[in-house]
Order: C-alpha cells, then structure tokens, then sequence
C-alpha cells in the first residue's frame, strides 16, 4: 500500500544530479579546498615550465629543430629545408598549406606546427 | 432520492484497483454532492490516496465507474482532471519549491501578453493572483520565492491554486497537518465560503474534531474497502473510530509491562548543522520507550539523524552509560550499539529486490564471518530466527523483500537491526504504512524489546500512537524541544498545544 | 547575482546579530560558496602582475570576443542543467553545424563538387535544422524512456561524430580541413562592428547578445521558459499542475541543439578552417562555464546572466593563462578540476540549503 509521507518534500528537494549526496559539508569543505590546492599547484607548475614549443613539419624535406617560445614572441626564422626536386615556398600554418606563417608579425599564442610548403623544380 | 441525484457533483461506484500481491481498493464507492463537505476517512493505508489517484487518472483504475455531473469519465492525467474542475490540495506539496509564488499558481496556464504573442505576463499573473489572494484572505506576496516560506504558507498558496481552477469538486488530502490553529480557521472559512458557492469539497483528514466541525457527510474507509457513507450530525467520535479501526479502541495497543530501569542514554544541547535542531537535551531509561511527537517539520526525524550521526551535528553531546559517545557516522553508531529505522522504508530501508536473508543480515556481516567467508548456515539461522521473533509472514527466506506486504517488510527491518545488537533502537514511524493488524505486532515487537532493557526512541506522527506505547513522550516544535509528558496522563490536546509553542 | 547583491544589507545585520562562532561559520560558507570566484580574482591579479599587457584594451577585447563566441552553446548547454540534466553532445554538434556551414560556404567546392556558394540565411537555415534534429533526439529519449541525460547525449555525441566523419569523405575532400569560405560569409560573421582603439570587434558580438536577449526572454518571459524551470525544479509538481513535461524536455533540447548550431555556424567562419575536430570539448568548457555562473545541476536555478558571467570568467582565466604561455596539455588537467571544484561549490550550496 503506497501511503504518501508528509515530509517527502523534504525529500523532493533533493533532486538532480545530487540526487542521492550524503556528505557531510565538512567533508566537502576539505575536498573543495584540496581541489583549488590542487589547481593552484598545477597553474603554478605550469607557470614554472612555460613557453610554447613550434616545431616545424619539413613535409619531406630535411629536418628542422624545434623551438622553445614564449607568448607573443616571433618565431626565429630557421635555415630553410631542402628537399630533392623541390624548391622551398615558406612555412604555413596549417597542413594544406593555405596560411602562411608571417615570421615577421604573426606572434606565438599556442604550441603549434608549421608546415613546409614546395613547389616542383622546373 | 430523485431530487438528490440532481445535486450529485461526482460519484465512484465500485472502484477496484489491485496492486501485485495487494487489493489496494476492493469496491470502493463515493457520492460527492454539490455544496457540500465529503470527509474520507481511514487509518493510513485504508486506501483513500489510492482513491484519489484513481479520480485524477495517477493510477488507472482496474473496474468500477466515476461519473461527474452524471457524465462518466476517465481522466488519464491531472491536467485533464483540472481541465474538467476538479483539483486537488496536496498532502505532499507538490510545488517548484524555486520559483516563486505565482510562477507556482500559474503553473500549466500562464496568461500571456495578449492573444498570438507567445510571451507572458508579469502583470496579469499578479493581479490574477493577487485578486485569488484577496478573495480568500491570503496576505503573501506573490513574488516571494517558495523555498523561503513557510509550509503553512505554501499550504496557503497550494490552496489558492485549486481554488483558481474554479474547480467544481476541490479535494483536500490532510491539510491541516502543518497548519497553526488560527491557519486552520482560515482555511475552513475558506472552505465554506467554496461550499457556499455550490462546490463539492473531498476531505480527507486524521483529525476527527475537524472533521466532525466542517463536513456534511462521511465516507469511511478500511483496509481498501467501503465501510459506511453516513451525515456527520449522526456520527460520534467513537463510532468513526470503531468504524475506522473495525474493532474496539482499547484493543489497538498492547499491554504496557515493561519496566522502566536507570537512564542509559542522555543527550545534551544537541545543535544540529544544517536544520533547525536547536538546544535539545533529554534522557532516556533503559526498558523505556520514548515516544518524540511534535508537528510535521517540528525536527522530530532530525534529532533522531542527528544522534545517529547521519546528519551533521553542530554541538551537543550524547552520553551511553555515562560515558560520552561521539556517533559521527553511522558506521561509529552502530558499533556504538545504536539503530536507526528510517521513516522512508522504500527509500532508505529496504533493498527491494534482494532477498530476506539478504536484507536481514546486510547491517551485521561481520558476524557471519567463517574465516574470510560468510558463513552461509550462520546467515540462514540469523535469518531463522528474526523471521520466527519477527513473526514474518513469508513464503520462504529467498523470497524478495518487496513482495511482502509493508508490516512484513517493516518487521524483516527490525529484525535486521536486532541482529547488530543494539542498546538504543530509534525508530522513525515504525508504522507507517502498514495495515491496523500489522502493527498491533510491531507495537508489541516494540515493548518486548523494552522488556529486554533495551531504550527504545519512537517518532510518530499519529498520536494515539504514542499515547499507548511510550512511558514518556518528548514534543518537539519548530526544532526545539517545547517539553515532555508522561504518556499515562496527558492527552492530545495537552500535546498539541507544546506542538504549537514555537511553531 | 543581482539577488546576492539585494541581499546583503540583511546578510551584514545578521552577522552582527551572531555569536562569533556563527559569524566565523557564516564567513566561513560565504567564502568557501564563492571559492571560485576568489580564486579567479587572485589569479587575474597574479597574472596582470607577471604580464600587465593581459589587461590591456587589445587583450580585453579579445576576451570579450572569445566570451560572444562561446556564449550560444554555454545557453544551450545551461537550459538543459536548468532541467536537471546535461548535454555533453553539445561540442560535436558545434562541429557538424561548423562542417555544414563551412559546406555551404566554401569558394571551391570539394564536399558537394560544382555547388555554388549559397546564401548566408540558407546555411543559418541548415545549422539550425541540423542542430534541432539532434536536439529532438536527445530530448525525445530522456522524457520518454527516462534515460539519463549523460547516456543519451554520449550516444548521440558520438553517432554525430560519425556523421561529421562521413560528411567530411563526401565528394573529392577525402576529410581534409575545409577552409576558403566565401567572402560574404566570412564578411558577415567577423566583418568589423566597430573598432576599439585599434582593435576591431567582430559582427559575432553582436549576433552573440542578441542571442542571449532571445535566451533571456524565451527562459523568463515565455510559458515555455517559465515551464522549464518548474520541470527543473520539481518534474512532479510540473506534472500535476498540467504541464506537458515530456514537450518541455524535448523543446529545451531542441532549443539548446539550435543555439549550438549557431555556435558552429559562427564557429566556422570565425576559425576559418574546419575539420573533424572542431567544437571537441567545447561542451565541457560550457558546462563549467555554467557551473561557475551559479546554473546548478539541482535543477531549476540559473539565469543567463549568470551563463554570461561563467563564460567570461573562464575565457579570463585562460587567456590569463595563454599569456603565462602554461603549456595547453596541461590547461586540459585545470579545466577538468575546475568543473569537479565548481560542482563541489555547487554543491555545498545546495547542501547548506537543506
């Protein structure tokens, strides 16, 4: 027999994802403050360790380091590839080689590849 | 009889409705007329929830007809119900607790700007609520959130809100329960005023002074089954409850010979966290039972949480045997020697589709250990045993607890705790829900473990309850502890009024 | 937050009014339920110390750019946790719409080979459709088979992945970047507004505020928003009172599914260049977005102001962070923690309620 109780809407509040949460708010008071601890410590690593890394995709050619930079910084212009039948046309920032890669001006915001477009040797 | 047929509003011939294992309701007929107030009464479990789901289509019905204004219908769901005027006042209230009033009273059928502009109206809403407000005397402010009113008010405003339906047949289920006295009067103006209009009222109530003051007929109800329809000027108190309770009041409790011992558990200045517990200090006797009464919301279950330590307490201290226990968990309660029978059984009592054996020994695994493994023997006498102490009445111990019927479910519960051994058995409405036969057994399940010296702390709601199975009866109000009597010689109307000191 | 700011004065009297433990309590819960935004102040501080030029004219500008850009799937995302639920198939079906406009869009044709560029409503049309079909899908299954909302929408995230996968193969693309959309397109999208000293603010601010004033008035001004929120809050009660829940469910993630397209139709020009991987977690930078800005996964709280606001503040933190250069990888770690502290902060809210 299904008799209502009074004080389910007590009960009724009790609802969303938090459906069934039975802890106590001291608990979670520890859990909320080790987690800022946490995401304190990581931003921090992270602050510590910083700068972003371009590395360069030679698309055949030879190969080209990589370099460390921070936000804002122009990438330096490295020693060109080189690849057999090939003439080198620039850096590009994406794989299809539509935008490119203006050492001069475009600045660094993000870890990211450039890409080495060639054109056929006559 | 022909001329009455006419003002006949609704009638519900013959309703059954049958759930697995149990015959909910068994033929159950009610005859609503127009300007009238119908009270439907029972003890809990009589069946007249199910009724009333059965009228507003919650449950679908398995036979019998209802017929409003001598047309038969079939409402598949409230809206429909509400479309056809007839609404209901929730016992529990059924309210978006974080909107605000009139968000709630117009809930379903917001008046808009104007016809074709699919936009609301602010203004409107007010007005509209604010004139339903004025009407019955209703002094909230419409843009006040529900959560941060009172349950009397919310009451208030469910209430306004089937009256706004202009609803021809308005139920009431309990809704006095956590209203003040003066709340009260307002609401039974406000309900001759709706049966002055020609509405035919359904109330549904536990109190019978109240029913006896306000309604025109009496429909009684007993264990799913019709009982009597008879006018109220013909009743007496003492003929609704033998009619109620089908036999003689002095045989609903049994013989009180338990032995009151020295104090075994004190508990002093308990503040809850996070509910409004305040300052509560009581002790408990070894062999006693302590009843706690006190409105819905007074903090009757939150200070049996609290000493469990499944809610966060603030301060307070409870002493065992002198010595002072610290209960910040369950887990440590339980070791503790202390029990908790929750009131929400389906929620938080039974695992439904596991076995008896399985819901019996699941609080006490350790004792069954056989080396790393559970002992199977060791489980199936434990089991043994609670369903023989228990007098559980079921098929075998593989059975699934949630075929039983809800007194049985209720005993394999406590014979679940008695097996953890405890000193201290808080039971939060051991008998809800559950059938008048059923829990004569539970009370007396209740005084044989008093007998055994063990302390036994009682919340109820009904408090004839508690007048004949407690020694000494704790009144909360409004989270604070408004006194204590002794349950030989005080009455409800002493206890009522300790309810009502800070509520 | 408007609420917080009316109910102050009373706040402070009360804390005059409590013994000193109750004070250093309620101290205590203020501090710990505004964590977040603690937190974030400090580190806006740190890094205007270590970097003055993040708060510049220039970088706040770009910050606000990026909160217009995030904000449509942020709202979408923030209806369907008013309801008590989530939709973490949001950021896939950014990057379908991103696809189909870009489809639309692009000068030399490779998807649909010969298709001429097609008129800028024709796409808005087409992303808006894309985004309501899924929206349906998502909606239809967790009112009527009462599905959990994570189960749904990680199903259908990943069956518009496979869409997105299959429409990238169509035609001579062979799934390559789509890039070289058509001027009008791009024009409309990032087109200058306005300028600002010497940076430009996009057309995409625009379109991204009327949005939100389209959001606000469906969420406070209209049966369904209204209904809603009474779904969020108490599906019961919404239920009794005549409301069509299972209409409300689907029509919230209808709503949401087209505000994502949106995302995706401005996604695409904005970027430039679209693949498979656009709009990929995009759903879990909404989601904290919206935790932060106080919509709660109780249900039924949250305004769009706060959705606003939740955007914001993250698009402060990580371009803070973008200027520190802190390696990206790593970014992924903080936000996941984000989310989980929000949820906790939300949570500590709800429990004090109690």
């Amino acid at each position: 027999m299904e008799e209502q109780n009074p004080n389910k809407e007590v009960q009724k509040s009790f609802r969303g994802l938090y459906r069934n949460v039975k802890i106590s708010v001291k608990t979670l008071d520890k859990i909320i403050i080790g987690g800022i601890a946490a995401i304190v410590v990581l931003v921090l690593f992270g602050v510590a360790n910083n700068g972003y890394t371009v590395t360069f995709d030679s698309n055949g050619g030879t190969d080209v380091p990589s370099q460390e930079l921070m936000y804002g910084d122009l990438v330096a212009q490295p020693e060109p590839p080189s690849r057999e039948g090939y003439e080198f046309a620039g850096w590009y920032s994406d794989e299809n080689c539509i935008y490119p890669w203006d050492m001069e001006t475009n600045q660094v915001s993000r870890s990211m590849t450039l890409y080495a477009a060639w054109v056929p040797e006559e | 009889m022909e001329k009455n047929q006419e003002s006949v509003l609704l009638r519900m011939e013959g309703i059954v409705k049958e759930f697995p294992g149990v015959k909910a309701l068994d033929g159950v007929n009610l005859t609503v007329r127009a300007g009238t107030v119908h009270a439907l009464m029972g003890e809990n479990g009589a069946g007249k929830s199910t009724l009333m789901k059965c009228l507003f289509g919650v449950y679908k019905k398995d036979a019998g007809k209802i017929f409003l204004n001598g047309q038969e219908v079939n409402f598949k769901n409230s809206k429909e119900a509400l479309e056809n005027g007839v609404a209901m006042v929730h016992q529990e209230l059924n309210q978006a607790l974080k909107r605000n009033v009139m968000d709630n009273m117009w809930l379903g059928r917001f008046p808009m700007v104007a016809k074709g502009i699919p936009l609301t109206s602010e203004k409107k809403m007010y007005d509209a609520t604010m004139e339903v407000f004025d009407q019955l005397g209703i002094k909230v402010n419409p843009r006040t959130v529900m959560s941060t009113m009172p349950v009397s008010q919310r009451q208030m405003v469910e209430i306004a809100k089937a009256v706004s339906y202009n609803s021809k047949i308005i139920v009431f289920d309990e809704p006095t329960s956590s209203l003040t006295e003066v709340e009260v009067e307002h609401l039974f103006r406000i309900i001759n005023m709706l049966r002055d209009r020609g509405c035919g009222i359904i109330y549904i109530s536990h109190k019978m002074e109240e029913i006896l003051r306000i309604s025109d007929d009496i429909t009684i109800m007993r264990d799913g089954q019709w009982i009597a329809t008879k006018p109220a000027k013909d009743l007496t108190m003492d003929e609704i409850i033998r009619l109620m309770v089908g036999r003689e009041l002095t045989n609903r409790y049994p013989h009180k010979d338990n032995v009151v011992g020295e104090e075994l558990l004190r508990v002093e200045g308990l503040t809850a966290m996070y509910s409004h517990i305040r300052d509560v200090s009581f002790t408990a006797r070894k062999g006693e039972v302590l009843g706690i009464a006190g409105l819905d919301a007074s903090g009757r279950t939150e200070v049996l949480e609290n000493i469990f330590g499944v809610a966060t307490r603030k301060s307070g201290k409870i002493f065992l045997n002198g010595k002072q226990v610290r209960n910040r968990n369950a887990k440590e309660s339980i070791n503790n020697g202390f029990a908790l029978l929750t009131e929400e059984r389906r929620a938080n009592g039974i695992f439904g589709i596991l076995n008896i054996r399985e819901n019996t020994v699941i609080s006490s695994l350790k004792s069954y250990l056989n080396g790393p493994l559970l002992s199977n023997k060791k489980m199936s006498d434990a089991t043994e045993w609670s369903i023989e102490a228990m007098h559980i009445k079921t098929p075998s111990q593989y059975t699934q607890i949630r075929s039983l019927s809800g007194g049985n479910q209720q005993k394999v519960i406590l014979g679940r705790w008695l097996k953890t051994e405890p000193t201290v058995l808080l039971l939060d409405e051991p008998t809800r829900g559950i059938d008048v036969g059923a829990k004569y057994e539970i009370y007396q399940l209740i005084l044989n473990l008093a007998k055994q010296g063990k302390t036994v702390i009682m919340v109820s709601s009904e408090m004839p309850e508690l007048l004949g199975v407690c020694d000494r009866i704790l009144v909360m109000s409004g989270g604070r502890l408004a006194g204590e009597v002794d349950a030989r010689n005080t009455s409800q109307e002493e206890i009522m009024t300790l309810a009502a000191k800070f509520a | 937050m408007t609420k917080l700011k009316a109910n102050k004065p009373s706040k402070i009297d009360e804390l005059k009014a409590m013994t000193p433990k109750d004070r250093k309590r309620a101290i205590g819960d203020l501090l710990m339920n505004n964590a977040m935004f603690i937190i974030i102040a400090i580190a806006v501080v740190g890094i205007y110390i270590a970097e003055p030029t993040f708060l510049s004219l220039p970088s706040i500008v770009n910050i606000i750019n990026l909160t217009a850009a995030k904000l449509p799937i942020a709202l979408g995302v923030g209806g369907c946790i008013i309801l008590a639920g989530t939709d973490i198939s949001a950021g896939r079906v950014v990057g379908l719409s991103a696809c189909i406009a870009a489809g639309l869009q692009l000068t030399t044709n490779k998807l649909f080979p010969g298709l001429q560029v097609m008129p800028v409503p024709v796409a808005i049309l087409a992303v808006l459709a894309v985004g309501a079909c899924v929206g349906f899908v998502n909606g239809f299954f967790m009112a009527k088979f009462k599905l959990h909302p994570f189960i749904v929408t990680l199903s259908t995230q990943l069956i518009v992945y496979g869409i997105i996968l299959i429409f990238m193969q169509l035609g001579t693309n062979s799934g390559q970047t789509l890039s070289g959309m058509s001027e009008g397109y791009r024009n409309f999208v990032t087109g200058e507004l306005f300028k600002v000293g010497n940076t430009t603010v996009p057309r995409y601010v625009l379109y991204s505020a009327i949005i939100a004033v389209v959001v606000w008035v469906i969420w406070n001004k209209t049966t369904f928003g209204k209904n809603m929120y009474a779904v969020g809050s108490n599906e019961d009660a919404a239920n009794v009172s005549g409301v069509n829940v299972t209409k409300t469910i689907i029509m919230v993630f209808i709503l949401a599914g087209m505000l994502y397209g949106l995302t995706g139709f401005m996604d695409a020009a904005r970027i430039a260049s679209v693949n498979a991987n656009t709009g990929l977690n995009y759903e879990s930078d909404a989601i904290a977005a919206c935790v932060i800005g106080g919509i709660s996964f109780v249900g039924g709280i949250g305004k769009v102001s706060g959705a606003i606001i939740g955007v914001l503040l993250l698009q402060v933190i990580f371009v803070g962070l973008n200027y520190l250069s802190v390696d990206p990888n790593l970014l992924y770690i903080v936000k996941g923690m984000i989310i989980l502290v929000a949820c906790s902060i939300d949570m500590r809210k709800y429990l004090v309620r109690k």
